[in-house]
């Protein structure tokens, strides 16, 4: 299987430019688009849909933190598995679930402004904890335990705000 | 009046239909600018109703709609509202004036079915066919040629609702190119007329439908963030909110007659059209007893009535926001499309909501046309620096063990699309798998929408959780569903028949196909010859251009192959009198060009990323070491 890296040409990084990553994967939709490939013959059309594919599943996964650190990972020969699982420290467990239960109960209550608070605070503490993971795949040799455990972190982070969307959803 | 001029080898050109809930339009593009075509009703709108008459006609546009009130249960409005939808549907419960038939069958209860006094109750793909078909006759008479459909539909119709409507195009004779979002194509038409790079909202309130759809607009590309919305929601609620209270003042009681309501909605719309300028408005309706009253609505009323549907449209858009990344202020402006954006509070009412005031320079009830008649023509070109980059608008997923869903493709993903995900068995010896694709946010399977169904038997016995079932979902850039899977473990790699859950299979499609031929309207073979032809001549016409361009790419014996193929299929084009010689001859030439077409492909993709050195990604990070260094030490070490 081709890494995400290789498809869109880009270096094999954790701290790749947002920018720089959309305009990549532009500039590679607009050679491998289905449309672009309208007038020509079926097995061509194919062609180009399942490589347009390929570079959207790249982008997707590329562009999202949990995601790009999990294909560092599984390039470093280390991808997340059964016996390889991602790590949160417990005072972060405790943090979220006590965000949770204020969540139902604001979301019990109906008070929007704190949802969106909650919310608001995921997403402060995920961008917070992208940036540490930052700083940890730079270090040299990668400090894997600490990246499994930023990377339990984010996703219990995204869960947390996912819920708030959802509450969201139905305030 | 100017008329073009007939060139009989020229390529029948592509057409596109904006199959709305209320009223459809087509349009293409001539020297450039985006035309509508006078439909059968002598104007660019044709209302979307059909009559079925007593006499086995059918009406269809204005003729249909003046039967609306006179015979409500042979009439059909806003079938829109019902593609891909079952027998069950809610749609179905809501005020309207239409019968629906009883279904026989499970198979039957998989689709609505609407009674128009036939032997065979009508599905809304085949009324929405009739309004295809018309629209396709006005083109051929006006164009001579039709080479092709792009149909809109709306955003956030699911992969059912666009089956649905692709089928349609099939009935009616149509070779459907794409099926466009129509807040993509409105984006498109403002798009390109104003030049300006930036994110914005489109807000596209329809006749039955709403659609949400943020966007950004950078170097050409028009890339769709997040889309949100409803399919059931849009100026027929209103008609609704107000028949309804229409219907109290006319003393109205249930069972309420077709007939009373069709009248009751039709005033509803009338009081509705005429607030748009006036702040008072009144009909005269008929009355239990003979009498007749004078029915009175003012704009504040209005106002009122639509609140609740206003805020349906404003969650909608705050998780659009959301899924966006992007908060109201930041936008670049707020685009507003669909006739029901003509009510004043639906205007102030996004004002309110984006803190700004909406754009809707461009004809709110034509822009989707015009832009999809871009979008069309853009599809012809090979050196076009526009794209449009759609997502998917609803999740999909796979029921798991005690019905909750495994989300593989989120929603707001960009298409097309794909994903793999393995199954395995629970119980020993399982020697087969069900598994249920559902679309939809909801956390419960049975919440979503329920796309298809499908087996995989025949996997030898083995203990639990031995069997791994590798499935495959793929959407292409029309958000259609595809689905593969197999047997990996023994490597039984098994067609797997899907049974869709909704809608009309392809077998329905080709019988409703040839049994709408035994009427006599057109011959099947002629029309498959036609069709292929037209094919063909796209090839020889894509194949030259290819040669023109990179020809470098294939040697002299791939060239000689190449040639050789065009030529044979120029020349079953020339004299084929069926359809298989000419198939035969594209199939040919596909096979010629098929590696030649790999290596355009890597040209095509090396210069899209040409002069751009991967280092212009890396971000400045003072010291940053890749992981590149760590992987090649990390070979190293075990090497």
């Amino acid at each position: 299987m081709t890494s995400p890296f290789e498809v869109l040409g880009v270096p094999v990084l954790f701290a790749l430019d947002e920018g720089e990553l959309e305009k990549r994967h532009r500039d590679l939709s607009k050679a491998l688009h289905p449309d672009r490939y309208a007038g020509r013959p079926s097995s061509e059309r194919r062609e180009a849909l399942s490589r347009a594919i390929t570079v959207n599943e790249a982008f997707r996964q590329l562009r999202d933190p949990i995601s790009r650190a999990e294909a560092l990972l599984a390039q470093l020969g280390q991808g997340v598995s059964e016996t390889n699982q991602p790590k949160p420290p417990p005072a972060l467990l405790m943090q979220v679930m006590e965000q949770r239960e204020a969540l139902s109960l604001a979301r019990r209550a109906g008070d929007r402004a704190k949802v969106e608070s909650i919310a608001a605070h995921a997403s402060g503490r995920a961008d917070e904890a992208a940036e540490r993971m930052a700083d940890a795949f730079s270090e040299d040799p990668i400090p894997v335990e600490q990246v499994l455990q930023l990377l339990g972190e984010l996703r219990y982070l995204r869960r947390l705000k996912e819920e708030a969307g959802a509450a969201l959803d139905e305030l | 009046m100017l008329l073009d001029i007939f060139d009989p080898k020229a390529a029948p050109r592509a057409i596109v239909i904006d199959l709305g809930t209320t009223n459809s339009i087509v349009a293409y593009v001539r020297d450039g600018s985006p035309a509508a075509l006078v439909t059968c009703d002598g104007a660019a709108l044709l209302p979307s109703v059909v009559h079925y008459a007593d006499n086995g006609a059918t009406l269809v546009g204005r003729a249909a709609k003046a039967q609306l009130t006179r015979d409500p249960a042979r009439t059909i409005a806003s079938v829109k509202r019902f593609m891909g939808r079952d027998a069950k549907d809610p749609e179905t419960k809501r005020l309207g004036a239409q019968k629906f038939a009883t279904p026989r069958s499970d198979e039957e209860a998989r689709s609505v079915r609407f009674d128009v006094g036939r032997s065979v109750p009508i599905t809304p793909v085949e009324v929405s066919a009739e309004i295809l078909k018309s629209l396709k006759q006005s083109a051929v008479d006006q164009l001579r040629g039709v080479g092709g459909a792009v149909i809109t539909v709306p955003a956030y119709f699911d992969d059912a609702q666009r089956q649905a409507t692709k089928d349609a195009g099939r009935l009616a004779g149509l070779e459907v190119l794409r099926l466009l979002n129509e807040p993509t194509a409105a984006a498109l038409a403002y798009g390109l007329e104003q030049k300006q790079n930036g994110v914005f909202a489109v807000y596209d309130l329809g006749g039955g439908t709403f659609d949400i759809t943020i966007l950004r607009l950078e170097d050409g590309v028009f890339q769709v963030k997040a889309s949100g919305g409803d399919s059931a929601l849009g100026g027929d609620d209103m008609d609704r909110a107000i028949a309804e209270g229409l219907l109290e003042q006319m003393g109205a009681v249930d069972p309420r007659p077709p007939e009373v309501v069709a009248l009751a909605l039709s005033a509803a719309r009338e009081l509705k059209h005429a607030l748009t300028d006036a702040t008072e408005a009144s009909i005269e309706l008929p009355a239990k007893g003979g009498a007749s009253i004078q029915a009175k609505l003012t704009r504040p009323q209005l106002d009122a009535l639509i609140q609740p549907l206003l805020e349906r449209t404003g969650k909608a858009c705050r998780r659009a926001l959301r899924d966006a990344g992007i908060e109201a202020k930041a936008l670049d402006g707020v685009i507003l499309v669909g006739g029901s954006t003509k009510v004043p509070r639906v205007q102030s009412y996004v004002a309110e909501l984006f803190g700004r005031a909406p754009r809707c320079e461009l004809d709110p009830e034509l822009v989707v046309a015009y832009g999809a008649a871009l979008q069309a023509d853009l599809l012809t070109r090979d050196d076009s620096e526009v794209l449009l980059l759609d997502v998917l608008p609803l999740s999909l997923g796979i029921e798991t063990m005690g019905g909750g869903v495994d989300k593989i493709l989120p929603r707001n993903t960009t298409i097309p699309t794909g994903a793999r995900a393995t199954f395995t068995t629970y119980a020993d010896n399982q020697t087969g798998f069900e598994l249920h694709v559902v679309q939809g946010e909801r956390e419960l399977a049975a919440d979503c929408r329920s796309l298809a169904r499908f087996s995989l038997r025949g996997i030898p016995p083995m203990p639990a959780g031995m069997a791994r079932l590798e499935v495959e979902l793929s959407v292409d850039e029309n958000s259609l569903l595809k689905v593969s899977a197999r047997e990996t473990t023994t490597g039984i790699s098994q067609e797997i028949a899907v049974q869709p859950s909704y809608g009309l299979t392809d077998d329905d499609v080709e019988r409703m196909l040839i049994e709408a031929l035994d009427f006599g309207e057109e011959d099947l073979e002629r029309r498959r010859l036609v069709e292929t032809r037209v094919e063909g001549e796209r090839l020889v016409l894509a194949t030259n251009k290819g040669l023109a361009t990179d020809a470098d790419l294939l040697d002299a014996a791939e060239r000689a192959a190449v040639e050789q193929a065009l030529a044979a299929l120029k020349g079953a084009i020339a004299s084929a009198t069926s359809a298989s010689p000419v198939q035969a001859a594209i199939d040919g030439l596909d096979q010629a060009t098929h590696d030649w077409a790999g290596r355009r492909m890597n040209r095509a993709v090396a210069q899209a990323i040409a002069g751009k050195n991967v280092v212009d990604i890396e971000k400045s990070v003072e010291n940053a070491t890749g992981v590149d260094v760590h992987v090649a030490r990390h070979r190293g070490e075990t090497a």
